[in-house]
């Protein structure tokens, strides 16, 4: 479908958008996006257009906005969980369209959770040693409290030295955690993250940085080794 | 010895609770394994021809279809759900156990011990939950029949075998979903005096 112009260039039907990808937060709406093809030299628009299982009534994506460019977000009155959904993605020039192949997902099987949110690191002191008490809380939007969504939690930590490698905890359930074994003085970088019961891994949370206070005198330590 | 048998009827329901929706969460853990194995291995042909959601045997038990909806339905309504969609897999979940033993696929073994895991899991869920809806009056107890019409064979070709193993799968799939969601709920209701549970 290639149509010479009178200046020589060539103009084309849009490519096929490609990797189509569907992400929940929480089990109560989700986002759709897509990777454009080429637009053919043309002015190009996408349009998603999705059918739910067992009907036959064909809609267009319902918020082209909220969620960026070449994406489409749905609220919660439009989704619906344990029910498939075949999504499809044209794109539209001058010359005609182009669809994508179509994707078919269940909402409850898309589910990764944002980070979870203020995180606080505290330096509290057993018997003269210090050790850190992380805590935080669920991604807001998440709804832990009725039992709607599950989620579980794993922090990493790292000394704030070149060549330092992060070490994982699993914490399970619990919104809390603390760490010991500190080195004297140094300073630590500590995140978390967090999985739905059936889900993905949420993205690490902003990083806490936490001073440790020096607690081995010089001679001390010498006399130690 | 009546002391023990005394305590063990004293399991408080929110412990109940807590250790059947372990077994729901395991349940659906398998479930989900079990597809992954599967897909890595399945002929193209099959996406295009597999049947359907629409057409699992479990389909026409109405079930809520978001949270809204689900919140809102009451404690015995949700247990009635979740014993109804368990007792509809006993029968298809033995087909699925003698059709792994004879299946055309490489991860033939792996798949037959975890659907024999499920079966265990689904088993002793069953137990569980028999004895949970009794201490919730007779509307949890009422349970939905949902008979699997099926047959006793998945089919004699080996893409038919493959394409009907995968099907009756992700029915499986879905519905140890919601009853490891209904069971969480549930949990989370039971659980209220600590609200740290969930």
């Amino acid at each position: 479908a290639f149509v010479p112009h009178t200046d020589g260039t060539r103009y084309s039907l849009p490519g096929k958008p490609t990797e189509i990808k569907c992400r929940s937060p929480e089990k109560e709406t989700f986002t759709c996006w897509w990777k454009p093809g080429s637009d053919g030299g043309l002015p190009t628009t996408y349009a998603l257009y999705y059918r739910k299982e067992g009907s036959n009534v064909v809609h267009e994506c319902p918020d082209y906005h909220t969620a960026g460019k070449n994406s489409c977000f749905f609220n919660k009155n439009d989704t619906v969980i344990w029910v498939s959904y075949n999504i499809t993605v044209v794109a539209t020039n001058a010359l005609g369209k182009t669809y994508s192949d179509p994707v078919d997902i269940d909402v409850v099987y898309i589910v990764k959770p944002h980070p979870p949110e203020k995180l606080e690191v505290t330096v509290m002191k057993d018997q003269g040693w210090p050790f850190l008490r992380v805590s935080w809380e669920p991604p807001r939007k998440a709804d832990t409290r009725s039992g709607w969504i599950t989620l579980i939690y794993e922090l990493r930590v790292k000394l704030e030295e070149e060549e330092s490698e992060w070490e994982n905890h699993v914490a399970g359930q619990q919104k809390m955690f603390n760490i010991f074994s500190l080195r004297s003085g140094g300073t630590y970088l500590i995140q978390v993250r967090c999985k739905p019961d059936h889900g993905f891994w949420s993205e690490w949370s902003s990083t806490s940085y936490v001073k440790v206070p020096e607690y081995l005198h010089r001679e001390k330590s010498v006399w130690i080794l | 010895v009546l002391c023990v048998v005394a305590m063990c009827r004293a399991v408080p329901i929110n412990e109940l609770l807590e250790r059947a929706s372990q077994h729901s969460d395991k349940l659906h853990s398998l479930s989900t394994t079990l597809t992954q194995e599967l897909d890595s291995h399945f002929p193209p042909i099959g996406r295009v021809i597999m049947p359907r959601p629409a057409m699992c045997h479990t389909s026409s038990l109405q079930t809520p279809i978001d949270k809204d909806q689900a919140l809102q339905v009451s404690e015995s309504d949700l247990m009635s759900l979740a014993r109804s969609l368990l007792q509809a897999w006993s029968d298809p979940l033995v087909l699925l156990s003698s059709s792994a033993s004879a299946l055309p696929h490489p991860a033939q073994s792996t798949i037959f011990n975890k659907i024999q895991e499920m079966q265990q899991y689904s088993k002793s869920l069953k137990d569980g939950l028999d004895v949970l809806s009794s201490k919730m009056g007779s509307s949890a107890q009422a349970i939905t029949s949902l008979p699997y019409r099926g047959g006793t064979s998945l089919g004699q070709d080996k893409i038919t075998k493959l394409i009907n193993f995968n099907f009756l799968l992700s029915c499986l799939r879905r519905d140890s979903h919601k009853i490891d969601s209904f069971l969480k709920v549930l949990r989370c209701r039971a659980a209220k005096m600590q609200p740290e549970m969930c």
